[in-house]
């Protein structure tokens, strides 16, 4: 009986199994189509820009910095599969203001065509205890990070439905997933991303347009060295649970999930993670104590 | 054999609930404490502010328009229990400069001593399809409902953290735990309320300053007849699956969470599907809590699969009855 019970699971889960890609959205072919990548000239954007490229994809990078942009595109062009393919940069601060990035936007498509697909790459990362962050720095993070991924999907959302087709990916971080000590202000920045694609998928599941959040863990990039700065010693001990990823493995995983689309016991595995993390904490916080203690009494 | 496991298993599980109270956080006592609420003068805010009241708090409402202000402190006046409690009210956007909110929070303490309790309720609900939303509606919202969290938050954070003793609550949304057709705006300001918040627990933990992240459903208030106002026919349709909640049973239950001290308040059944289902790697502030998250998870994750099936069906419906009116509209 029990093992009747058995067989018709694992037959439902086999069929499963093999309805799920009729029902998965169909592949985005990257050869020929235009990608935008914001916060291409550095980074994960730019190990992402080169991801798509050597797949055939026609790239316009966007970031602030001009001279950063050309020597992307140089790296990035070295990577071409055929004579057409195109790297176009454009120069903007994608946080500043709504209707210039929709210029851009503008510009890109009249020389390469509607976007297919959009990588919201452009951010930034700085840690620090909640007290001792810089009020502009909440205020920054949230305006780059978040802002700077609203105003581009904005500009391209309404080409997408109409096409029927498209791809926004926007990469968030496991900080974005998970608050951390030192993380106060990137995370809600990141957490900010989530919540947007979230309710934006639902938007446009109809129009076959697909959201893909990404959340790359600490990666070797100019960005993390930014973070690393003033990273708290609680946050660098945290972060020792993790390895340092190359990002030209991350924007692998990224782009084919772009492409393309076991819960109790991994609850379980978190408490104890977060166990030890309100440990590192606490253990942090008396030592500081008994060293402020031993300073005043010499 | 297998009945001595069953029994281990519940003596186990009926020694967790023993010891739990021992490694919870020490309620904080109401009667004398200095709580501050912004957004106080009216919906969850001001219910908050009145059941402090109630329990023998020195409240100091924050919010913009004076006039507002000096009603609800009449209103919440009523519900005093001695003659000592006292209702302070100051008028300041706790969204625009850091340095007036910490002002307001300098007055205010000068005034009804160090803040034992601050609870973030300014905030502002609009809703409407992404592209249809203004840009500034975006800016608007995650400036009132974000920033305007982390300026008092960080107004009060270091007097808590010296004394070692505190409370910040932070009035979320349902729409803080999924993001729903409408809410792009709304949903990201909301989501990252919890991110903030789940990172700086982390932080204050070994202090004795405890979080809680409220997490309301659609809530009789004028704020959610302002969200009424623009909102999108399938956003409507979802938002059908959950009730409109009382605003004072909103806030008894915020109330009762953050004296305890846990990290996350919800409030009903759907509430609290929504909560065990959504915890990721959010603290936990009982062990039984704990337990709950781990056990239920699957089975709400299958039942959440299902809710999504059918708003994304909703969705689909709406948009092909349009597409029909307009090929009709076309051919007329």
């Amino acid at each position: 009986m029990l093992l009747l019970a058995a067989a018709f699971l694992v037959a439902f889960v086999l069929l499963l199994y093999m309805v799920s890609p009729l029902i998965s959205p169909k592949p985005l072919a990257l050869p020929g189509a235009h990608v935008v990548v914001t916060g291409g000239s550095s980074g994960i954007g730019k190990c992402i820009a080169i991801e798509c490229y050597k797949q055939g994809a026609f790239i316009t990078l966007v970031a602030r910095n001009e001279d950063k942009l050309l020597q992307a595109k140089k790296e990035i062009e070295k990577h071409s599969i055929n004579d057409k393919q195109v790297v176009l940069c454009i120069s903007v601060d994608v946080s500043q203001d709504y209707n210039q990035v929709e210029n851009v936007i503008k510009q890109a498509q009249e020389k390469l065509g509607p976007v297919d697909m959009l990588v919201n790459c452009a951010g930034m990362s700085v840690s620090g205890k909640f007290e001792d962050l810089e009020v502009s720095t909440f205020e920054r993070l949230i305006s780059i990070n978040y802002l700077g991924s609203v105003y581009p999907s904005r500009a391209v959302i309404t080409t997408m439905k109409e096409r029927r087709v498209g791809r926004i990916v926007f990469v968030s971080s496991q900080a974005g997933q998970l608050g951390l000590f030192g993380f106060t202000a990137y995370s809600a920045s990141k957490f900010a991303i989530k919540g947007l694609a979230e309710a934006l998928q639902m938007e446009v599941k109809p129009y076959n347009v697909y959201i893909t959040v990404a959340y790359p863990p600490d990666t070797d990039t100019p960005g993390f060295a930014e973070e690393n700065r003033t990273k708290p010693l609680e946050t660098r001990l945290i972060s020792e649970t993790t390895s340092v990823c190359k990002p030209e493995q991350v924007a692998k995983q990224i782009v084919k999930d772009a492409i393309v689309v076991t819960m109790g016991l991994f609850r379980t595995i978190a408490l104890f993670y977060l166990g030890s993390f309100d440990s590192i904490v606490r253990r942090c916080m008396m030592q500081r104590e008994k060293s402020e203690i031993a300073n005043k009494t010499a």
